[in-house]
């Protein structure tokens, strides 16, 4: 969506940076914002790209926010204004924390002269929907095949784009893609790692290796006994061998994970955190000590998990837990979580580059309940000041280790192979391109600059 | 009267339709951000649920959904996709149409080389063409469709480079139109349509050997030879005939499935047909499209069982007399 439609303001590697927007003011309070804007910006369709359209922007994602898939904290906007041609005023009814991040810097503008007649915007597939004044112009959408076909916008407003034209294809196999020429780009992670050693020996291909936003975890039902018990949670936590997981399973391919979510290849991360060493001994003292040595109970996970579930479930039953492991698909498995209907689960998400992750420690569940929890969480959520929230985020990460709602397992590495004849440009943003999104392909790769 | 009870039957079979995927645990929230294991960075609370669930009628009660299910139904509205975002009729017909193709010209020639292999087979039996074809047929077909899929890649593919890995067109053919498109699309649409010949052709092939040669053994066939008609009208204008009744409710069957029938090759081959679709919405429990996608499979299966039992009737007296 970032090649057809641009944002406020974007991400290079360093931060942020200007974009539609040349420079921004904003009030001391955090709530107000003033943006004046590059001009000489057009739609594709060649109309100029104005104050009234960010505005109207603002409003429109307001109003229309449950038919959107992502997510603005669009609540928490009071309304925009347009100036003049050239200066926009947004209104919050409350500083919004990494403001750049969760709302300016990830949400599209989009053209009044096209969207002011849509009443239902997730059902408005007309041609014009695709109309933004981003470097690429969607060509061909072709949703049996999932296919899209982008062409370079000659007249973007940075230049135009190093590739005539982008396509992207599905294949069932990437690493085979690649070695026949069929695609020049694929990212990998985790136990792929396999795929890019391999290609690694093609020599047509480079490759990349990018941050982790994505975590692997334990989760454990603190609803009910026995996980309701703190020390039971800790006792596991020495049971289970994490380092042996990250070996065996992805052979190198992940990092054992920071146990408070955040990933650690961001500046939220707290590397100061309890550890909970392997230790079987320690488990079975501190099981024995709960009372707890003829434990029996189920762990649910996918089948793509399956190889972490039985070392999980072997650790287990060296300290006396006995542990049965049923597998089902993502679905069901959001399903039993969300009722509460498991012992434990091992299940993953992404967005940990981003505190705002951190709602509800467990997933998608909100099983975990505490106060003090919630209102630092709410606390953060309001800080302009970086310094302050960092210390918060931190606080949050060691409350997480503390108590332990849930045990991360790893953070899989990622990896962009590529065909450096045709773009060798690729770079992993910080933070993630718009809300967080861990890939190298950020628009600037096309652009001179 | 048969007509009837196949019109109850799709009834039936349209209620389950509703109420199965409904019994899954989950819902098609969990994959609207997408892939929530590879994704999904976005975290959806209590409210934004409310939201949606209100948003795509999910929250109204059950009773009132079937409701809303069986009168646009009867109004040919399909719904809509919650996962693609798209009606689903639109989703169904742009699918069936590669699903069509492939295994709609996979299925004539199997059948079609199935029927021939058998007849020379039963024609020759024990000797060394018997032997040869019987072992060559089934030691081609009987892989499993995707591994065979994966095999004919490496070589084809990898190896020779002479087909593409996958997918019904290239980028851009689309709009090339006129004899390169046809080209382009021939070239996506041999590997796949192989996989699935080589699949298929061994059950045809016996079908009608083993059919074939307990015909051959009939009095009516040693009638006709000792008649002196010549042996291969014997076996085209006797024979086979006879032996094809058999093979007539067997491939009707084949047809009635294969909506789902090609989805391993499908997948393997990346081609953007039915069986792959459905299989993502079952994954995202996404209901609308769903019961869109299991009506028309139903369907399939409900009209050749109903061509194989008017056609049966027509081939075989005994069956219209009763």
């Amino acid at each position: 969506m970032s090649f057809i439609f641009d944002t406020l303001t974007w991400k290079d590697e360093e931060g942020v940076i200007p974009w539609l927007a040349d420079n921004w003011d904003v009030s001391e309070d955090g709530t107000e914002w003033t943006f004046t804007l590059h001009s000489d910006v057009a739609w594709h369709d060649g109309e100029p790209l104005t104050a009234e359209d960010v505005a109207f922007t603002f409003d429109y994602f307001k109003q229309h926010q449950e038919a959107f898939k992502w997510f603005w904290p669009m609540d928490k906007v009071e309304g925009a204004e347009a100036m003049d041609e050239r200066t926009v005023v947004l209104t919050l009814t409350e500083p919004i924390a990494s403001c750049h991040e969760a709302l300016i810097g990830s949400l599209p503008i989009i053209p009044r002269h096209i969207w002011e007649s849509v009443d239902d915007p997730a059902k408005f597939t007309a041609e014009e929907a695709v109309i933004g004044s981003g470097l690429f112009k969607l060509v061909e959408y072709n949703k049996e095949e999932a296919r899209y076909v982008y062409e370079a916008n000659a007249d973007y407003f940075k230049g135009s784009p190093a590739v005539d034209t982008l396509t992207f294809i599905k294949v069932e196999n990437e690493a085979l893609a690649l070695e026949t020429g069929t695609t020049d780009y694929a990212s990998f992670w985790g136990k792929e790692i396999e795929a890019v050693r391999e290609l690694e020996e093609d020599l047509d291909c480079q490759h990349i290796e990018g941050p982790s936003f994505w975590v692997l975890q334990v989760v454990f039902n603190t609803t009910q006994p026995p996980f309701d018990n703190v020390n039971l949670r800790r006792a596991v936590a020495h049971a289970i061998d994490r380092a042996k997981i990250v070996e065996q399973v992805t052979h190198g391919g992940a990092i054992v994970a920071n146990l408070g979510i955040v990933s650690p290849f961001t500046d939220w991360y707290n590397p100061n955190l309890p550890a909970y060493e392997y230790d079987p001994a320690k488990a079975r003292d501190m099981l024995d000590e709960l009372g707890m040595t003829d434990l029996s109970l189920t762990l649910i996970t996918t089948g793509g998990f399956a190889r972490e579930a039985e070392l999980v479930q072997a650790d287990l039953e060296q300290v006396g837990i006995q542990v049965e492991v049923q597998a089902g698909d993502q679905s069901t498995i959001d399903g039993l979580l969300r009722e509460g209907n498991f012992d434990l689960a091992i299940n993953g998400h992404g967005g940990i580059a981003n505190p705002s992750i951190l709602r509800t420690p467990t997933w998608p569940a909100s099983s975990y309940n505490n106060e003090e929890y919630d209102s630092l969480y709410q606390e953060q959520s309001r800080a302009t000041d970086e310094e302050e929230r960092r210390e918060m985020v931190w606080q949050l990460q060691q409350i997480i280790a503390e108590d332990l709602p849930v045990l991360t397992l790893y953070h899989p590495k990622m990896w962009t192979v590529y065909n450096p004849s045709k773009l060798d440009t690729w770079f992993y943003t910080q933070g993630g391109v718009s809300l967080g999104i861990p890939i190298a392909m950020n628009k600037l790769i096309f652009l001179e600059r | 009267m048969r007509v009837a009870q196949y019109l109850i039957t799709l009834f039936v079979l349209l209620s389950l339709n509703f109420f199965l995927p409904r019994m899954m645990p989950g819902d098609p929230l969990s994959y609207l951000l997408g892939d929530p294991s590879t994704d999904a960075p976005i975290l959806l609370t209590e409210e934004m649920r409310e939201n949606l669930l209100e948003y795509y009628g999910l929250n109204k009660p059950l009773a009132q959904q079937y409701k809303d299910y069986l009168l646009g139904l009867a109004g040919g509205d399909l719904g809509w996709s919650i996962y693609y975002n798209a009606p689903v009729s639109s989703l169904l017909l742009g699918r069936l149409k590669w699903t069509l193709f492939l295994s709609g010209t996979a299925a004539v020639i199997y059948v079609t080389l199935g029927i021939l292999l058998g007849a020379i087979s039963a024609r020759n039996r024990g000797t060394k063409t018997d032997v040869g074809l019987l072992v060559s047929v089934f030691s081609l077909g009987s892989w499993p469709p995707f591994f065979l899929g994966m095999l004919l890649i490496i070589f084809f593919s990898l190896k020779l480079g002479a087909f593409p890995i996958g997918g019904a067109q290239s980028p851009g053919a689309a709009q090339a139109g006129g004899f390169g498109r046809v080209k382009d699309v021939l070239h996506h649409w041999f590997l796949p349509c192989l996989s699935l010949v080589l699949t298929h052709l061994p059950g045809i092939y016996l079908l009608t050997r083993n059919s074939m040669l307990g015909v051959l053994g009939e009095d009516y066939v040693r009638t006709a030879r000792s008649k002196g008609i010549r042996e291969h009208r014997v076996l085209l204008r006797h024979a086979l005939p006879n032996a094809l009744l058999p093979i007539v409710t067997t491939i009707a069957m084949r047809f009635g499935f294969m909506i789902m029938g090609t989805m391993f090759v499908e997948v393997v081959f990346a081609y953007p047909g039915m069986g792959t679709l459905i299989y993502q919405a079952g994954a995202a429990r996404d209901y609308p499209l769903l019961q869109g996608g299991f009506l028309l499979m139903m369907a399939f299966v409900v009209f050749f069982n109903l061509a194989a039992d008017l056609l049966y009737a027509r081939l075989d007296p005994r069956v219209r007399r009763a």
